[in-house]
């Protein structure tokens, strides 16, 4: 008898160290988004949870009005929602990057205010109220999401121990995790060996080196407010299949966000990935001894000690800015 | 090859440089001297387009550089190794030069250039993997160095590279500049305050004090002049 409640216990520990990481993988891509432009930019993007907000009713819309669902159906069609969401919101970040964010970030801040820091703060601010309420008008507050039957279906994998010990993968979370695993790889992947990517680093590391190397370094941070804005809008949109949203799901995340990028290490894109990681498992197994309304005490629990004992994040850069 | 003339230029509206006009011609090495503040850099940046001019005009080959955004100058050849290094601490040797190479001209003739300046800065081929950061100065100093030579300029400028370097160190780097360019026929407008040095090597120089040209001549010239020799060379 003992036996078998501790096997029980062994396959809740197990089960909600699944889900832990399948919407651990999603924070985290929404986290390199937020990571990346932060990283390049040195912008801290208020307006992030709302442009992830964006990505999750782009995707919905793509795929019930817009003729996805009906060409590659309910099972695929959510990820080719999803990945369409991407193109769609690089050009909302480049439009809101052109429009407004240039104005107040990088070789035009010279002679503002503490260096363009606090007009960037409000505006990005300012343009999270104008994307929430627009929302609001445009779409209405009614919860939607994204429908799929891989929703409601589960692989099993077991039993792992006789007849007990078996781990449930919902199928939605499971391919939306691959999903986002793939987008994180692809963007490594872009950043360490493309010209593109080591372009953005130079303009991160010294934006007026790498203007004397013939870098645009304006267009560089364009792009990268453009990619970051895709990114996360990818993981909203990865989200939106097993999680109703609304106007003001944003709020909700951007919390997440901003942990996950400071326990991973301010402007690290693979650190960004762990702390949304370790946010996700944390929220998960905290689960199991705490209510779930207390989830997001565990996280900033978490989040403190790590920022207590290791104040420049798991990859904080070691490296001297010259 | 690069004409400037009566330029005046500073910061948030205070001038300083005066009516500074200088002409660099192909193939020449000329030398900028002067005290500390007296806007050596400042002239470097506006030719880089970092600073903004209040007056004047450069042209470069013939094109009016001002009408060039920052960011487009070093296509039409021109290669700015900023004072103090400013290498991409967190990009390795090797992405730094290769950043160096971000120019038409530099990617074309990449594979030939690397070699030569790994041949002139053999210690960074050893460095390659590690990141710009974590090397000594006089290491990132060679990084700059060959970073500039990396976009195969017609114009290579060079902003104090003996800056904060060990004696030694910045002897080794003044006598690799004078082994690159006897082997490139680069044309070089250096910055320096180590005076002795630079109108050793140079073919040609200004000497700016308080953001005016004050003394100009050729290398003979100017060591001869009694103010040159009290003033800079200690004698």
């Amino acid at each position: 008898m003992a036996v078998v409640t501790g096997l029980i216990m062994l396959e809740n520990i197990l089960q909600s160290l699944a889900a832990g990481l399948l919407i651990g993988a999603i924070y985290g891509l929404m986290c390199v988004g937020l990571a990346l432009i932060f990283g390049v930019m040195r912008v801290i993007n208020f307006a992030q949870g709302d442009f992830m907000m964006l990505g999750m009713y782009a995707a919905y819309y793509a795929f019930a009005l817009f003729g996805v669902q009906a060409l590659f159906g309910s099972t695929i069609g959510p990820y080719v929602a999803a990945l369409l969401a991407a193109p769609l919101l690089f050009a909302v970040g480049y439009g809101v990057h052109w429009a407004l964010v240039s104005r107040v970030t990088g070789t035009r801040t010279a002679g503002l205010d503490g260096d363009g820091h606090y007009a960037q703060l409000i505006l990005t601010l300012g343009t999270a109220l104008i994307l929430q309420n627009g929302a609001m008008i445009v779409f209405g507050s009614y919860p939607v999401s994204v429908q799929t039957p891989l929703s409601v279906s589960a692989w099993e994998v077991g039993p792992l121990w006789d007849d007990y010990v078996s781990v449930f993968v919902n199928k939605a979370r499971g391919i939306a995790a691959l999903v986002s695993v793939a987008t994180i790889l692809l963007l490594a992947r872009l950043i360490a060996s493309s010209r593109l990517g080591k372009a953005l680093r130079a303009s991160a590391d010294n934006p007026e080196a790498a203007t004397y190397m013939g870098i645009d370094v304006q267009r560089s941070h364009r792009v990268a407010f453009a990619l970051g804005t895709a990114i996360t809008a990818v993981a909203g949109a990865l989200l939106a299949t097993n999680y109703p949203f609304h106007p003001y799901v944003g709020l909700e995340y951007v919390i997440v966000m901003y942990a996950g990028v400071v326990m991973g290490g301010m402007g690290s894109i693979l650190g960004a990935f762990w702390g949304g990681m370790t946010i996700g498992v944390v929220q998960q197994m905290s689960t199991l001894i705490l209510p779930t309304q207390l989830q997001n005490t565990a996280i900033f629990v978490i989040f403190l000690l790590i920022v207590f004992l290791r104040p420049q994040g798991f990859f904080g850069r070691v490296v001297e800015r010259t | 090859m690069l004409r400037i003339a009566q330029l005046s230029a500073g910061y948030s509206g205070v001038p300083v440089l005066h009516d500074v006009s200088i002409e660099v011609e192909e193939g020449r090495f000329v030398a900028i001297v002067g005290p500390n503040g007296a806007g050596k850099t400042t002239l470097f940046k506006t030719i880089s387009g970092t600073v903004a001019p209040m007056a004047g005009a450069i042209t470069f080959g013939g094109v009016d550089l001002l009408a060039v955004p920052a960011h487009r100058r070093p296509h039409l050849g021109i290669a700015h190794v900023p004072e103090g290094r400013q290498v991409f601490p967190s990009l390795t040797v090797m992405e730094n030069l290769e950043m160096g190479a971000y120019t038409e001209a530099g990617r074309i003739a990449w594979a030939e250039t690397l070699e030569r300046i790994l041949e002139w800065f053999p210690v960074l081929g050893e460095r390659r993997g590690q990141p710009a950061g974590t090397l000594s100065g006089g290491e990132q100093q060679m990084v700059a160095i060959g970073r500039g030579l990396a976009s195969a300029p017609k114009l290579l400028m060079l902003d104090e590279p003996s800056m904060g370097l060990a004696p030694a160190i910045a002897d080794f780097i003044f006598e690799r500049l004078i082994e690159i360019r006897r082997q490139s026929r680069l044309t070089i407008l250096l910055v320096e305050q180590r005076v002795a040095e630079a109108l050793e090597s140079a073919d040609h120089s200004y000497v700016l004090e308080a953001g005016r040209v004050v003394l100009e001549g050729d290398n003979q010239e100017l060591r001869a002049d009694d103010r040159v020799r009290q003033a800079y060379l200690g004698m």
